[in-house]
């Protein structure tokens, strides 16, 4: 064979199967990525979760059923913030002042979650 | 094992520059029907053959090295499994994976036996050699020091690249050009004369653009790894790589003389070509090979080094230079700018000299002449003591936690001198042979951090300053350093207003650590990017105030401002004790509350202070009151925001890159 067909081939062989790995693995790759993704979002969305988080209370609006919750972050649903929160019962506001350090738990299907119970805790 | 690794990666760098300049010679040299010619090029050939396998072999040595180093244990070096994992793993992985591909391809490619005689065949063959050598080399600039710029990874990693290649064309061409000289100088090599020349005269052009190349990418590269005087000749990284330059340096001296002077001696026909004057290139071009593999050899260690930027740098000498030492002493300025403006004439005047080859000694002379007299006036004027420690940076960040603690170790240590305040007023000083210095004074800005650690560890014996190297451990010292610099910033703070001046920020909000009731401690640092209005407040005095900025909370909000409030007496209950009408919802610190109220005081002694911190991270504005409503109004201080959100934001540095 001539040198240079041979070179060509070389080259050719070379650039394919670069492409061919690259594209095999980028592929794959990206597959994985968007099954995880729906595994995620399928895993969260419908379904009804509960999180316990601390926090301090900030406000009580009784007439709205809603408390101000100043809070660290909620696993996968929303970082630290100051936020108001839907009660399920006025029993469970009547159990706290302002300025309390709290435990409280949220239950729901996300975004619409309301605490569920709370207890104030010493730090 | 360190040694053995070196060697491997020096044995690895140097063979694999070699594969490349050996083919880049072949092709550039050309295809010749001249027996010695052709015998040269095969004798090039099978060493490129033998270097493919040496590089393969040193290659695998400094892998499992690496993963020996990786993994913490020597038996790793030889774990084929922990080897796996590195390579699968890592991106320096990745990288060697990749280079062995190229390289094995090289190997298999150069021990085919493909018939060159034509020409398009022989470009072909030979090309090939050169594409898979630099393909092979390109890739290590991925696997090193290059890799871990950050931030412009991408811009390092290309010109480190181009700065091997460029190094492979130069360094590797010059064996196997000095094998053709001995060789066409023999007597019986005569045939290959006219094409050694040939082959000379083009490698010298080529190389010419190789070393330039390789100057502007190192010089880059050094600003990237180094970045400063002080790295360059305070660490290990920076030495070696002037140990490199000398190298450089040399070699650059033996290429200009074979260039300029030996070269043009090679002139004349084929059979009268200059014998000695060959003979002589070939042993010039082998000592600068020589050179060549002792700057491969620093270079190896330059990779096991740390980059100097990364390294605490040890400065060598009593002084340094810096325009800092102008300030507020002008005679010594106009001495320093017409000292300059001689030396800028003596430096164009030797340029002068290199353009203007006719008049090169009077004209060299003078320019020496001017430029040793203008750095003779300009310079003394810019010395200031230096210390070791000088261009060390602190240890701990400029925080508040920092700043507080030592704050209370200088009530402890430093008062009964320096005074209360600072001023160097204390009753003990008055006994010293020298005052105390005031430490406020904004003569601060002519010492670096590193010089406030030297005098703080080793006392300045002259003036009756002890040393506290002893006694306050190294981030003791830091913490007073931190301490001092608020001090300092405090008391040029002290005529800063509630109205923002334009474009001046000057003073960095020293970050701090804050945390509301149970939730995780946030730092001032995450509101990087948006205004922050921090509130030092004290009850009772400050409710109307507090009430006022509750009550525009959504407001505020919506100008895109985060509300601190901070309790000057750290009341763990202070959520509790603001209540509920109005409503507070911005965050109320009640964790972390000393120190940044220790810190910030220094910038506004009062019971009742506002601080309005830029999306950079800078006091902008400072009101004090004693927090009755009718002293302060909400409307300003809107204006006030407005302002800040209407700023264009500078590209700059963070404040934490700069220490005074």
């Amino acid at each position: 064979m001539r040198a240079w067909k041979a070179v060509v081939l070389f080259n050719l062989a070379l650039v394919v199967g670069a492409g061919w790995g690259y594209a095999f693995w980028g592929v794959r790759a990206a597959r994985l990525e968007r099954e995880l993704a729906a595994a995620r979002a399928t895993a969260l969305s419908g379904v009804e979760r509960e999180w316990t988080v601390e926090g301090v209370v900030r406000a009580i609006f009784p007439e709205l059923n809603v408390l101000v919750i100043t809070h660290g972050e909620i696993n996968e649903f929303m970082p630290a913030m100051t936020m108001g929160f839907r009660v399920a019962s006025p029993k469970i506001q009547e159990a706290v002042s302002v300025g309390d350090a709290v435990r409280f738990t949220v239950r729901g299907v996300p975004p619409n979650v309301a605490v569920i119970a709370i207890q104030k805790i010493t730090r | 094992m360190l040694a053995l690794g070196l060697v491997a990666r020096w044995v690895h760098l140097a063979t694999s520059i070699f594969l490349v300049g050996g083919s880049v010679m072949i092709v550039m040299a050309g295809q010749s029907d001249r027996p010695t010619a052709r015998r040269w090029e095969q004798r090039t050939l099978a060493a490129t053959r033998a270097l493919a396998v040496v590089a393969l072999a040193s290659g695998l040595v400094v892998l499992s090295v690496q993963t020996a180093l990786f993994e913490g244990r020597v038996g790793a070096a030889l774990d084929l499994a922990a080897i796996a994992r590195v390579v699968v793993e890592t991106q320096a992985g990745h990288v060697w994976l990749v280079r062995f591909g190229l390289l094995v391809l090289l190997a298999a490619f150069l021990l085919l036996r493909l018939s060159v005689d034509r020409r398009v065949d022989w470009r072909a063959a030979r090309g090939e050699g050169v594409l898979l050598g630099a393909a092979a080399l390109l890739p290590i600039a991925a696997a090193g020091h290059a890799a871990a710029v950050e931030p412009g990874t991408a811009r390092a990693i290309a010109l480190d690249a181009l700065h091997v290649v460029a190094a492979g064309v130069w360094v590797g061409g010059l064996v196997p050009l000095a094998l053709l000289l001995r060789a066409a100088a023999t007597s019986e090599g005569s045939d290959a004369r006219p094409y050694a020349v040939l082959a000379a005269r083009r490698f010298s052009r080529v190389a010419l653009g190789a070393v330039a190349i390789l100057a502007v990418t190192g010089a880059l590269l050094a600003t990237v790894h180094v970045g400063s005087v002080a790295g360059l000749v305070g660490t290990r990284y920076g030495r070696l790589l002037l140990a490199k330059l000398l190298l450089l340096a040399l070699a650059l001296l033996l290429a200009m003389v074979n260039r300029s002077v030996l070269l043009a001696r090679l002139g004349g026909d084929g059979a009268t070509v200059g014998r000695p004057a060959m003979r002589r290139l070939s042993g010039f071009v082998v000592a600068e090979a020589c050179l060549a593999l002792a700057i491969l050899g620093v270079v190896a260690a330059l990779g096991v080094t740390p980059p100097a930027r990364h390294d605490a740098p040890v400065w060598p000498f009593a002084i340094r230079l810096s325009t800092a030492a102008l300030e507020g002493a002008s005679a010594e300025a106009t001495r320093a700018l017409i000292g300059s403006q001689i030396a800028v004439l003596g430096l164009a005047g030797l340029v002068a000299a290199a353009v203007l080859r006719s008049r090169m000694l009077p004209l060299g002379a003078l320019g020496l002449v001017a430029l040793g007299a203008g750095a003779g006036l300009a310079l003394p004027p810019l010395a200031i003591d230096a210390y070791p420690t000088t261009y060390l940076r602190p240890s701990i960040p400029y925080q508040a936690a920092s700043v507080a603690s030592g704050a209370a170790l200088y009530r402890e240590s430093c008062v009964a001198c320096h005074g209360a305040r600072g001023a160097g007023d204390g009753p003990a000083g008055l006994s010293l042979p020298r005052p105390p210095a005031d430490l406020r004074a904004p003569h601060t800005t002519q010492h670096t951090a590193g010089d406030l650690y030297w005098w703080l560890t080793n006392g300045i014996p002259a003036a009756g300053m002890p040393g506290f190297g002893a006694r306050l451990s190294d981030d003791q010292r830091w913490d007073l350093i931190n301490f001092l610099r608020a001090l300092s910033a405090g008391y040029a703070a002290r005529g800063m207003g509630a109205t923002v001046e334009p474009d001046r920020r000057w003073l960095v909000a020293p970050d701090f650590a804050f945390a509301v009731g149970p939730t995780p401690p946030r730092s001032l640092k995450e509101y990087r990017g948006r205004v922050v209005l921090l509130v030092l407040y004290q009850l009772p005095e400050s409710r109307p105030r507090m009430s006022q900025i509750a009550g525009r909370e959504g407001t505020l909000a919506m100008l895109g401002v985060e509300v601190i409030a901070v309790p000057t007496d750290a009341d763990r209950d202070a959520i509790r004790r603001l209540g509920d009408d109005p409503r507070v919802l911005f965050p109320v610190v009640t964790d972390g509350a000393e120190a940044i109220v220790a810190t910030y005081r220094l910038f506004a002694a009062a019971p009742h202070a506002e601080f309005l911190i830029d999306r950079q991270g800078y006091v902008r504005t400072i009101a004090k009151s004693r927090g009755q409503a009718e002293e302060m109004e909400m409307e300003p201080l809107l204006a006030q925001i407005q302002e800040l959100n209407q700023e264009r934001v500078p590209v700059e540095p963070p404040p934490e890159e700069h220490v005074h």
